[in-house]
């Protein structure tokens, strides 16, 4: 294990990049490290070479590629005729560090000619936010080290062994014998360093805006209005989503008042979408269910569209047949969002198994999860119950093992379908939010359930299946009592999951007490 | 009524074109006129072909809503015994069943018996088919007794993962998201509803139309002792029943007391049905197991 990267302290400590993990151990006490991530670096970096865009539109990031810290560690910015409208070169480094070290970097900046030049100023020169005139990219390159010069590790090695150590050394030296000895990189660098030879960069491009806003010749004060006035503009959108292939997963209606107002609503879709008609029945929706809370006070002037998030939707081929129907996912994903809309988020779940042997904990309601089109695709393979796991593992979810009543792990387990196993005892069809304090005759006290009183009624019970023990979740921490479950039936038929809290024997000052916790059918 | 609405329905044009002394609202109060007794009124020859093509119109309507005829669909119960009572081999389609426990108490038994239905259309046709099946249930109709408990209803047989619950605030909520879902693409397995409160002539009618055109399968849980009137093709009444044992003594297979007491094109009945956990259907209870404790409860009932 190596070090790849190290903050401040540890430079102060006296380490170096590169030096293994043992000596590094060694020499510094308490030394706290994490894995390298290079996938995470080269995102992030992606992220603040978007951010570099108000400077110039040409920003590309430095990725080393084979290095070993995969090379995320710089933005080349082409600022030609960019650097005027921030008040010179040096006012425009000036900003730049300001605002770099607002977000607690800490930048080395240099401006030359030639990006390798810049390269070698910014890591190797001597003083921070170099600048080096127009043509003096070889007095400025001269005395610095031949590390400068991005060359790889084994082209440095062989350098230092033939005695080179300057660049100025390199630069006057007779070209064909380095050509001959070095792979054609070393050339290469010096002369894109020096200007000789171009050096192409690979912008960043910045993901597509999707955005469409309107004015209104007089302010629209009714909802039909703004309705319209929205569904123009996703058909406006539409076209340039169908472009790019991809759908609307969250939207923003903004609606400017003409007091200066802003109305925003966000939508949230089940599934990607770029179909006008359904998102601006969405916002219809939404509408009603404002109601009288949207304020429209003297009218909206003007009306925009916002595409938050954007997913990828390839275009599909309709069927030819008349007789064969689409698959039913997509009226799915769009009656989840229709009813989300108006009945409010929340309103419509789905069961999904949890690790947990308690049973108010083993059941999670959430919302149904987003369809993939691939996933939907792909499950018709499974008929009954069996489908379920074969679907959750075809979109790269593990079905998940039988929860067995006294597993540990805590994990939430799979989604859409995937994960229910049968359990062992008998559980209830509905379970009650809160189990209910029941008053209960027993022949003897660990004994199952003769008659018992709940919510005013007399049950007699004439069957009676268990005890199931189950124990709170140690883990937890809770002051709970084992319970004891049983099934119970009464004389119409009617079933109900009894449970005792609390042992016998124990010597506790409060008897154990009887709950009912769910029904059967 | 149902020829009120077509005429309401004519482009207000021929309305003038036809009486020039009249007003459209006068014509719809006259809406209750049949069809018949319209032609009369109407003054020239080519009128008749637009009376001609009303008719056309009224009786694919009624077919469509009525009987469902062509696409005459059926959830299989699994009990020939039943299916003879009923107009088709098993639950009518694209029509409203009404489910209702028989006491207050035997809720929960409606309540399962519907899981048990729904879990029956979930293995009938795969999921590439049929979309899951929708519990719509206003929060005060799953207040008393909870909500449905994933396991339990994995042990019935039911592939929770293609269940979809949706709870509203109120019953009135409840209505349309059922309707919503009726009339989506979404082409749901099995529809259950669950009211707290009692349904109208209207809406029983709203619902029974919006089932049609997928012809959805459609099961409203009433309260018990329903009184009011509706549009239902069929009504079943639920009652727990003891469950059937097995040879040590455990609950083997849940039992219901199942009482069809309203029928379209049927005839009334009633059965002890049990669900058989293994196969995941029904069957008929009566000749396969003791009967001591349903004549047991009977006897003490009586006392």
């Amino acid at each position: 294990m190596r070090i790849v990267a190290r903050n401040r302290a540890a430079q102060q400590g006296g380490l170096a990049a590169g030096e293994l993990l043992s000596n590094a151990r060694s020499k510094v006490r308490d030394l706290q490290t994490c894995e390298a991530d290079p996938a995470a670096d080269a995102a992030a970096l992606r992220r603040l070479a978007l951010w570099a865009v108000r400077y110039t539109p040409i920003v590309a990031a430095w990725g080393e590629t084979g290095s070993e810290t995969g090379g995320a560690d710089g933005l080349f910015l082409d600022i030609t005729g960019c650097a005027h409208l921030f008040g010179g070169e040096d006012a425009l480094l000036a900003d730049l560090e300001r605002r770099l070290r607002a977000f607690s970097l800490f930048p080395r900046l240099a401006v030359a000619d030639t990006a390798g030049a810049s390269w070698a100023m910014a890591r190797h020169g001597g003083k921070n936010r170099a600048i080096v005139p127009s043509g003096g990219e070889r007095d400025a390159l001269e005395n610095l080290p031949l590390a400068a010069l991005r060359l790889g590790e084994e082209t440095q090695l062989l350098m230092r062994r033939l005695g080179f150590r300057r660049i100025g050394e390199v630069i006057d030296q007779p070209r064909a014998p380095f050509a001959a000895r070095f792979a054609p990189e070393f050339l290469l660098r010096l002369d894109q360093a020096l200007g000789r030879a171009p050096e192409p960069l690979n912008p960043v491009a910045p993901p597509p805006v999707y955005r469409a806003q309107a004015h209104f010749v007089e302010p629209i004060m009714a909802q039909e209005h703004v309705l319209e006035a929205a569904t123009r503009l996703l058909h406006a959108l539409a076209e340039d989503l169908a472009h790019a292939a991809a759908g609307v997963r969250v939207v923003q209606l903004l609606m400017f008042r003409v007091d200066g107002g802003v109305v925003s609503l966000d939508l949230g879709l089940a599934a990607p979408s770029r179909d006008a008609q359904h998102i601006a029945r969405l916002i219809a929706l939404r509408l009603d269910r404002l109601g009288s809370e949207l304020d429209a006070e003297f009218g909206f002037e003007a009306a925009a569209i916002h595409v938050l998030v954007a997913e990828p939707l390839p275009d599909r081929q309709a069927r030819l047949g008349m007789g064969e129907e689409d698959a039913p996912c997509d009226g799915l994903a769009q009656l989840v969002d229709r009813l989300d809309q108006r009945l409010g988020r929340g309103a419509v779940c789905q069961l999904h198994p949890y690790q947990s042997h308690v049973p108010e904990r083993a059941v999670r309601a959430t919302s149904p999860s987003p369809v993939t089109p691939e996933a939907c695709l792909r499950h018709d393979v499974g008929e009954g119950r069996g489908g379920g796991d074969r679907r959750a593992s075809a979109v790269g979810i593990p079905p998940t093992p039988n929860p067995s009543p006294h597993r540990v792990e805590d994990a939430p387990s799979a989604r859409w379908g995937g994960g229910w196993a049968v359990p062992s005892a008998p559980r209830p069809l509905l379970l009650l939010p809160q189990p209910e304090a029941a008053d209960v005759l027993a022949l003897i006290p660990d004994g199952p359930p003769r008659q018992f009183r709940w919510r005013g009624v007399l049950y007699q019970v004439t069957g009676a299946q268990g005890p199931e023990r189950i124990t709170p979740e140690w883990w937890r921490r809770t002051n709970e009592a084992p319970r004891d479950y049983y099934v119970v039936e009464d004389m119409e038929g009617r079933r109900f999951w009894l449970y005792r809290a609390g042992l016998y024997g124990r010597g506790d000052a409060t008897p154990p007490q009887w709950f009912v916790h769910g029904v059967f059918g | 009524m149902r020829s009120a609405c077509i005429i309401a329905g004519l482009p207000a044009v021929s309305w003038s074109g036809a009486r020039p002394g009249r007003s459209a609202p006068d014509a719809r109060l006259h809406g209750h006129d049949s069809p018949a007794e319209l032609a009369g009124t109407f003054r020239s020859s080519h009128k008749a072909h637009r009376i001609a093509a009303l008719r056309q119109t009224l009786t694919k309507l009624e077919t469509a809503a009525a009987a469902p005829g062509a696409k005459s669909l059926c959830l299989s119960l699994g009990i020939p015994e039943v299916h003879r009572h009923l107009p088709g081999p098993g639950l009518a389609c694209g029509v409203l069943n009404e489910v209702a426990a028989g006491s207050h108490g035997s809720r929960p038994a409606a309540f399962s018996f519907v899981f048990a239905l729904a879990a029956l259309a979930l293995r009938a046709r795969p999921a590439s088919k049929l979309g899951p099946a929708v519990l719509v249930a206003s929060r005060r109709a799953l207040a008393e007794f909870g909500r449905p408990y994933g396991h339990g209803l994995t042990q019935l047989g039911l592939d929770v993962g293609r269940l979809l619950l949706i709870e509203t605030k109120t019953d009135k909520d409840a209505l349309w998201a059922l309707e919503e879902t009726l009339r989506s693409q979404a082409r749901p397995a099995l529809v259950v509803g669950a009211l707290a409160g009692d349904l109208d002539l209207t809406m029983s009618r709203r619902l029974n139309l919006a089932a049609a055109p997928h012809s959805t399968p459609l099961v409203l849980l009433r309260a018990p002792r329903a009184a009011g009137t509706s549009a239902a093709a069929a009504r079943w009444r639920i009652d727990a029943a003891p469950a059937g044992r097995d040879r040590f003594g455990a609950f083997a297979h849940w039992r219901w007391t199942v009482a069809l007491d309203r029928c379209r094109n049927g005839r009334p009945g009633q059965w002890l049905i049990e669900w058989d956990h293994v196969a995941h259907r029904f069957r008929l209870a009566e000749g396969v197991a003791d009967r001591a404790p349903a004549a047991s409860a009977g006897l003490r009932l009586a006392g």
